[in-house]
């Protein structure tokens, strides 16, 4: 007779969600031109509400969307780099030191933390490249924000989201071969899962699409990309390159962008669409991506 | 490229089998016709300008790293002793991405502190291997014919198999398969993509008796394939291995005592005859030529 093992049953919810992710806190650019970079984010309708106590670091909202500006030359790994990179992105966990044990406990690398007086130390791993992934576990009672950031004067702090804009994913280019690498990297360490083939979002569908393990209304995408076929292996190419932003109304989105002073990709493959669009790319590496998308 | 040329690309040399700086290494390497080398923690962390300089000596030969040894003993620890050895293969492969080395090898425990449970073995290599996916880099896990739990690469394959990560795959070593006389025929059990490395070695005895034997045998007296008494097999393992579908590079893991005291352009022309040997009469690797391509392509079609 087979012996039902009961306890299994319950445990697959625990297993889907291992870290108790909750979403993306913000994310976080390095550069050694935030001026530049914070003018591209103003005109995306992101508004700087806050500096860092005690670095050159700005935090940008709007709505629900966090982004950080650092032009700590220290800090950020790759700020030496003319062009703005994606430095790193922090995920909503329900326990943030938990989520980092676990994370090393399966090979992650750990990031040294250099934190000033009575600011938070926010346990991170190594991403791709240069980048880092920050676990956050305070973003309902208070947020990290309170304790780091200092608003800034006569600013409001909670600018509404333009057009219904959240946050919908990350595009990572990775290289040659190395998509079934990545996908158990972040099943392994974090929780998400690879759609089919034929699931697909936005206008740009290359790649492999994971979905990360957040309940319904949190969840978001991180897309792998490898180069294409014809492309020699370069070293050091792999990066998050792109953050996407979901809209309910993409062209209602680009409209109002456009008024703001954003310039889409209008060329007969990529072009404005109900299902997406592409900004142009400013500063020689930061572009958005919209897709059609409506928080459940 | 002409074609004997691409036929020997396939086949490399190892640090181990010379003696001298490693910029000697190289460049004997390289001058003796060879496009890919196999290194050594120690040639680099033994170079006397430090880790960088080392770095720069090889990126500057040209030539191609077929991979970097050895993390040994790592798999089957716990509590201290296993983050003591996270901690060294997190050096070695940080090593490992510095030298443009796609490959780490790593070799089965010895150790009578390890486990023997092959779930934890293969959990360990789990993690190895996902501490080795931001660094582009593939674990390829041998079977050391001493080891003291995964002794053969049908062992090997087993918990690679069990961990099952994309850059987890074994690393073949024809001496080790020849000592414990591993049937060939189980080479059918592999998928030639998780083959991440073959090693190349003869010996001069047609049998090892004891462990001890296999031991020295493996650290002295290796000889470069065609030199030995187990020609034969060799040119079989490789055939199959062909077969099989494993397209991958060759090294030739010739510990030798002598070779460490001859100079070194003497020891890499025997390695070159023996890649000839091997890309010439054995292998045969199809190498395209302008006017094959077509024919080529009609075939695959």
């Amino acid at each position: 007779m087979t012996t039902v093992n009961t306890t299994d049953r319950e445990s697959i919810a625990e297993i889907s969600n291992p870290l108790g992710m909750e979403g993306i806190e913000f994310i976080e650019y390095a550069t050694s031109r935030p001026q530049a970079l914070g003018q591209v984010l103003e005109t995306m309708g992101f508004r700087p509400i806050a500096r860092h106590r005690s670095r050159e670091v700005l935090l940008y909202r709007q709505g629900d969307i966090h982004v950080i500006v650092n032009a700590h030359a220290e800090g950020g790994g790759a700020t030496r780099d003319e062009n703005p990179v994606i430095a790193a992105i922090a995920l909503r966990v329900r326990d943030a030191a938990a989520a980092y044990r676990r994370a090393l406990e399966r090979g992650a690398w750990a990031v040294p933390v250099h934190v000033e007086v009575m600011e938070l130390n926010i346990p991170a791993v190594h991403g791709p490249g240069t980048s880092r992934v920050y676990f956050v576990d305070r973003y309902k009672e208070f947020s990290i924000y309170d304790v780091d950031f200092v608003p800034i004067p006569s600013v409001e702090q909670h600018p509404p989201a333009v057009t219904g804009l959240h946050f919908f994913g990350l595009v990572q280019y990775i290289g040659n071969d190395r998509s079934e690498d990545w996908t158990d990297f972040y099943r392994e360490l974090f929780g998400f899962t690879a759609l089919p083939a034929d699931q697909r979002f936005g206008i740009l569908p290359k790649g492999r699409i994971l979905r990360s393990p957040c309940p319904p209304g949190a969840t978001f995408y991180l897309q792998l990309i490898e180069p294409e076929p014809s492309v020699l292996e370069l070293e050091n190419n792999e990066c998050f390159q792109r953050v996407g932003l979901g809209t309910p109304d993409v062209l209602a989105t680009v409209a109002e962008l456009r008024h703001r002073g954003v310039s889409f990709i209008e060329s007969g493959r990529i072009h404005s669409e109900d299902k997406g669009a592409l900004t142009q790319t400013s500063l020689g590496s930061v572009s958005f991506e919209l897709v059609h998308h409506t928080r459940d | 490229m002409n074609h004997l040329q691409g036929n020997v690309d396939d086949f490399g040399m190892d640090t181990i089998s010379l003696a001298g700086p490693l910029e000697a290494k190289l460049k004997a390497v390289r001058e003796a016709g060879f496009s890919q080398i196999m290194l050594s923690a120690r040639d680099i962390v033994g170079h006397p300008d430090g880790l960088d300089a080392a770095v720069r000596a090889v990126r500057a030969s040209g030539l191609r790293v077929t991979g970097f040894q050895v993390l040994r003993d790592f798999e089957g620890l716990s509590g201290h002793l296993h983050d003591y050895k996270v901690d060294i293969a997190k050096a070695m492969l940080e090593m490992c991405a510095a030298l443009g080395s796609k490959i780490l090898l790593v070799c089965s425990s010895t150790s009578q502190h390890a486990s023997q449970d092959l779930d934890v073995i293969a959990k360990d290599l789990r993690k190895l291997a996902m501490l080795a996916i931001p660094l582009g880099i593939k674990v390829a896990y041998e079977g050391l014919s001493w080891g003291r739990t995964i002794n053969e690469f049908t062992a090997a394959w087993e918990v690679v198999s069990r961990a099952d990560v994309p850059n987890l795959g074994i690393g073949l070593d024809s001496f080790h398969m020849f000592a414990t006389q591993s049937s060939l025929d189980d080479l059918e059990l592999l998928d030639p993509e998780k083959i991440f490395l073959v090693q190349l070695a003869d010996f001069m005895w047609q049998e090892i008796r004891s462990v001890e034997e296999r031991m020295s045998t493996a650290r002295h007296f290796r000889v470069f394939p065609g030199e030995g008494v187990h020609s034969q097999a060799l040119a079989e393992l490789v055939q199959r291995l062909h077969a099989l579908g494993y397209r991958g590079d060759y090294s030739f893991e010739v510990f030798n005592d002598d070779y460490q005291q001859i100079p070194l352009p003497v020891v890499a022309r025997r390695a070159r005859r023996s890649a000839q040997w091997l890309g010439e009469e054995v292998l045969r690797r199809s190498v395209p030529l302008p006017n094959q391509i077509r024919l080529k392509q009609r075939a695959a079609g």
